[in-house]
């Protein structure tokens, strides 16, 4: 048999039917170029090529996954041996089948994995220019992290029903972040591009705007424990909202650990915000065409007014609760079949940006712990965070060494005011506005 | 795992297109993954990894490459990759492989590769899902995983290292959420090895279904957190934490080197309370974070970091102690193939002291006891470290008030190692995962439970 993704996956697939069972096989392969650089050398230079392959299977209602890195034919039949075991182990589910079909979909190239002319030297030469001219900066010390990545995944899902899925997405990026000392002083700050094409890449803004944030965080302190205002910028905003992404999670409604599992319908949040699941924004990289079952993707309204209108789903999901697919299946191919959102929008509201920044209010433009802060059951957090203390959209101080904390739940009922502008956030995987939260506690 | 003949030839090719060390690491990692919730089997998940890390060393640069295949020529073409622009006469010969298998300390019985004994495993985790719903019926639901995984590894290095170690690691958890209606909360608990399911035998899932609900209970009760700088006493086991990242991330090489670390030119100098003694060790028998050689093929050890206040040493790689001059400690490790090794924490940990928790808690007028400690992250360069409080309690006039929520603790390395003033003696390890510039690699935290007397606690009250 020729070693092809297509032709090993018939191979799975024939052997999922064999044994009486029906499933779905998710590949991925993923190449990259990755350099970092210090003191004016490239200090790593990272090439790379991996392929899995994960199947799930799913025979008298119970499902199992199992995943393999080797391609030969007998690990690859080991693999679905493996994965009927894990099955009988499983509990019983009828939710849990293999999506119907035989859709064919497959990505645009010229959208999702467009070419440029930017040569390997081209990119050693990005990654020593950041360094290097970052280096050459008043008080900066050195640029600990830094560097430019040029990464392709391809993404297969196959299933035996016959549906099939492709794509191949490109994500180009460049970092930096520099460390400024000033005496007893000092701060570490950077900025992160990322697009899909490398020639897109503005290393000069990375290298002026690390060193502007530098500069204006250097002199930072802590400001009197109480209640503000707080706005997040583009980036930390998305953030917390990733902490939280399990609130629209019908998987963990239907392990009985989301707290708005039982809220479909009910007002969560002042009436100005909406947010959506835009998996079709082609200019963000969480363009999803498809899902991990290999369906078709659409544009979801998740919160409408305030108000919850659905959460995300997978096939199994929306069989137990009765509801639409949403075609949220995610699933890599080492894991069984979860959901996830593919590129969250908050939508606009009607606050300009005048309106939006008066009086006295915390602009949040770092947070720490985001990974062990923030629990999504409870919904309280509480991280570590650095900003500027700000009046009438004019930075007044630089801000460091508080805390904000509180219960993101809560939290969308004290919206102040949502701006009018969106936003995309430096990794482009969401679409914001700019929300006001009012009266968020901050420690100092 | 990987045909010698393959290796030489992958590394001879290195070499003679001028690199100053060549090395190729080999995995073959088996996994499998247990998920429960409540009294079901959520999941089963089993796969193996594997894969060749190619790395090349030219002056202070560090070239990798990894890939699926074992074939000569695509090693080779991914030596000439990443040599493209280095290329240059050689500079040393590659010697000759001498085998070695590592000596292993551990002696792990219960293997993944004998058998995954699922049925045991959830057995386990039911046994511990019925003790924290027995504990109250606001327990609403738990979440239980049992993960065992077996590393393979084989190191070849143009030193002429050529070696295999086995890593045999196993860890179970379960996670109670407790429910009024209106609010959640959670508590967990968790336990884990450098060994094989044979943990069991040392493991009680009823008292740690009990633990994970008295957990999620409290934090069900609990107010919100006062906030502002006061005394905090940290709780054993996993309050071991605030080292790992108020001062051990600081001391690993891959900062140091760069100068990106607080502490990089503070070598001999008290950076502490004297109070504090601060070890990382990699030797403990049949804890998470040991290991019997690291993932450059060196034997580990135990190094002492912190002693009586004042720094010792660092934790070095080979890069690392190339950079700095420093002895290699047996600290290079990675997540997988995927990474070129760094220097990384094992078992780290602060000795334990004599204070009491009775004294520690008394000498305080307004603070929080962090009884469990979750995770937290630090920035090297400026020494800034978050981590969060997973059960905490209000202490006012000498005396435990009330449990708080949503707390986290901010400071610097620098400041907290001095602010330390008390060490008891009620030592215990904990497991952790640790992520950083070579993936997530097993550690072990650990403390007496002990006294900082002066921190900003962040909370919502």
């Amino acid at each position: 048999m020729v070693d092809t993704v297509e032709a090993n996956a018939q191979r799975v697939l024939d052997k999922v039917l064999a044994a009486g069972a029906l499933g779905d096989l998710v590949v991925q392969e993923e190449s990259a170029l990755s350099l970092k650089a210090h003191d004016g050398e490239l200090e790593e230079h990272k090439v790379t090529s991996t392929r899995v392959y994960g199947v799930r299977v799913v025979k008298d209602d119970r499902a199992g996954i199992a995943y393999s890195e080797a391609a030969d034919p007998a690990a690859l039949d080991s693999m679905v041996e493996q994965a009927l075991v894990n099955a009988t182990f499983s509990r019983t589910d009828p939710a849990e089948s293999v999506a119907p079909g035989t859709t064919t979909l497959v990505t645009d190239d010229a959208i999702l994995c467009p070419a440029d002319p930017t040569s390997a030297e081209a990119k050693i030469d990005a990654a020593l220019y950041l360094e290097r001219q970052l280096t050459a900066r008043d008080k900066v010390r050195n640029v600990p992290y830094n560097g430019v990545q040029d990464a392709t995944v391809e993404r297969h899902v196959f299933a035996t029903s016959g549906r099939t899925a492709h794509s191949r997405d490109r994500v180009c990026s460049a970092f930096a972040y520099a460390l400024m000392s000033d005496g007893d002083k000092d701060a570490l700050e950077g900025v992160q591009w990322h697009t899909r094409r490398f020639d897109e890449i503005d290393t000069a803004w990375i290298v002026d705007e690390t060193y502007r944030r530098c500069v204006a965080m250097l002199d930072g302190e802590a400001v009197p424990s109480k209640h503000y205002d707080v706005l997040f910028d583009v980036e930390h905003q998305a953030d917390l909202f990733a902490v939280f992404h399990d609130m629209f999670s019908a998987k963990t409604a239907r392990d009985g650990i989301n707290p708005l599992r039982d809220k479909v319908g009910e007002r969560i949040a002042v009436d100005a915000l909406t947010i959506r699941d835009a998996p079709l924004l082609a200019d963000g990289l969480g363009y999803s065409l498809f899902d991990d079952e290999g369906l078709p993707t659409a544009t979801t309204t998740l919160i409408d007014g305030g108000v919850l209108r659905t959460l995300v789903h997978n096939s199994a999901t929306a069989t137990h609760f009765d509801a639409p697919n949403t075609r949220n299946a995610n699933r890599s191919p080492r894991a069984s079949l979860g959901v996830g959102v593919h590129q969250l929008e908050v939508a606009s509201g009607d606050v300009d940006e005048t309106s939006l920044t008066s009086g006295e209010y915390l602009e949040i433009v770092d947070l720490a712990g985001l990974h062990s802060g923030g629990n999504p059951v409870s919904g309280d957090f509480s991280f570590g965070a650095a900003g500027f203390l700000c009046r009438d959209g004019e930075r007044v101080r630089p801000v460091r060494n508080i805390t904000v904390a509180g219960n993101f739940y809560e939290m969308l009922n004290r919206i102040a005011a949502i701006g009018d502008t969106p936003h995309w956030n430096p990794e482009r995987s969401a679409l914001m506005a700019r929300i006001r939260f009012a009266d968020v506690a901050i420690s100092g | 795992m990987l045909d010698t003949r393959v290796a030489q030839s992958t590394i001879d090719h290195a070499i003679a297109l001028g690199a100053d060390f060549a090395e190729v690491f080999v995995e073959r990692n088996q996994v499998n993954n247990i998920a429960t919730l409540s009294n079901q089997v959520q999941d089963i998940a089993s796969g193996i990894d594997f894969g060749v890390g190619v790395r090349l060393v030219y002056g202070a640069k560090v070239l990798y490459g990894y890939t699926n295949r074992t074939d000569a020529e695509e090693l080779r073409r991914i030596v000439a990759e990443l040599a493209a622009k280095d290329r240059r006469h050689p500079a040393v010969s590659a010697q000759a492989f001498d085998f070695r298998t590592a000596s292993d300390a551990h002696g792990a019985q219960r293997t993944l590769t004998q058998d995954s004994e699922v049925r045991d495993k959830v057995g386990y985790l039911f046994t511990a899902d019925r003790a924290a719903r027995a504990a109250s019926n606001l327990i609403s639901q738990t979440q239980g995983a049992c993960g065992q995984r077996e590393q393979a590894v084989e190191i070849f290095n143009s030193d002429g290292l050529h070696i295999r170690d086995t890593r045999h690691y196993i860890r179970a958890r379960l996670q109670a959420v407790a429910s009024n209606g209106s609010d959640q909360a959670t508590g967990m608990q968790t336990a884990g090895g450098l060994l094989g399911w044979e943990i069991v035998e040392t493991l009680d899932p009823k008292a740690c279904g009990a633990e994970a609900a008295r957990q999620a209970l409290v934090n069900l009760s609990a107010k919100p957190c006062p906030s502002g700088r006061m005394p905090v006493v940290i709780g054993n086991g996993f309050g071991g934490v605030i080292f790992h990242e108020a001062c051990g991330h600081l001391l690993e090489t891959t900062s140091v080197a760069k100068k990106a670390s607080v502490f990089h030119d503070k070598l001999g100098e008290m950076i502490a309370n004297p109070v504090v003694n601060a070890v990382d060790d990699g030797t403990l028998v049949r804890e998470w974070g040991s290991i019997n050689i690291d993932d450059e093929g060196m034997p580990t050890e135990r190094t002492q970091l912190i002693k009586d206040g004042k720094l010792v040493s660092f934790l070095a790689d080979r890069v690392g102690a190339e950079q700095t001059g420093l002895p290699r400690t047996g600290s290079g490790r990675r997540q997988s193939y995927r990474f070129a090794p760094a220097s990384r924490m094992r078992n780290t940990f602060i000795e334990p002291g004599t204070a009491s928790f009775d004294d520690m808690i008394a000498s305080i007028d307004r603070g929080v006891y962090a009884s469990h400690m979750g995770g937290g992250s630090v920035q090297p360069g400026t020494g800034e470290f978050n981590f969060a409080v997973t059960e905490g309690y209000y202490v006012e006039d000498g005396k435990i008030r009330y449990p708080v929520k949503a707390a986290t603790l901010i400071s610097t390395g620098p400041d907290v190692l001095k602010q330390i003033s008390m060490v008891g003696s009620d030592f215990a390890l904990a497991t952790g995962m640790c992520g950083s510039v070579s993936g997530m690699v097993p550690t072990t935290v650990g403390q007496a439970t002990l006294k900082v007397d002066d921190i900003l606690v962040g909370g919502n009250a």
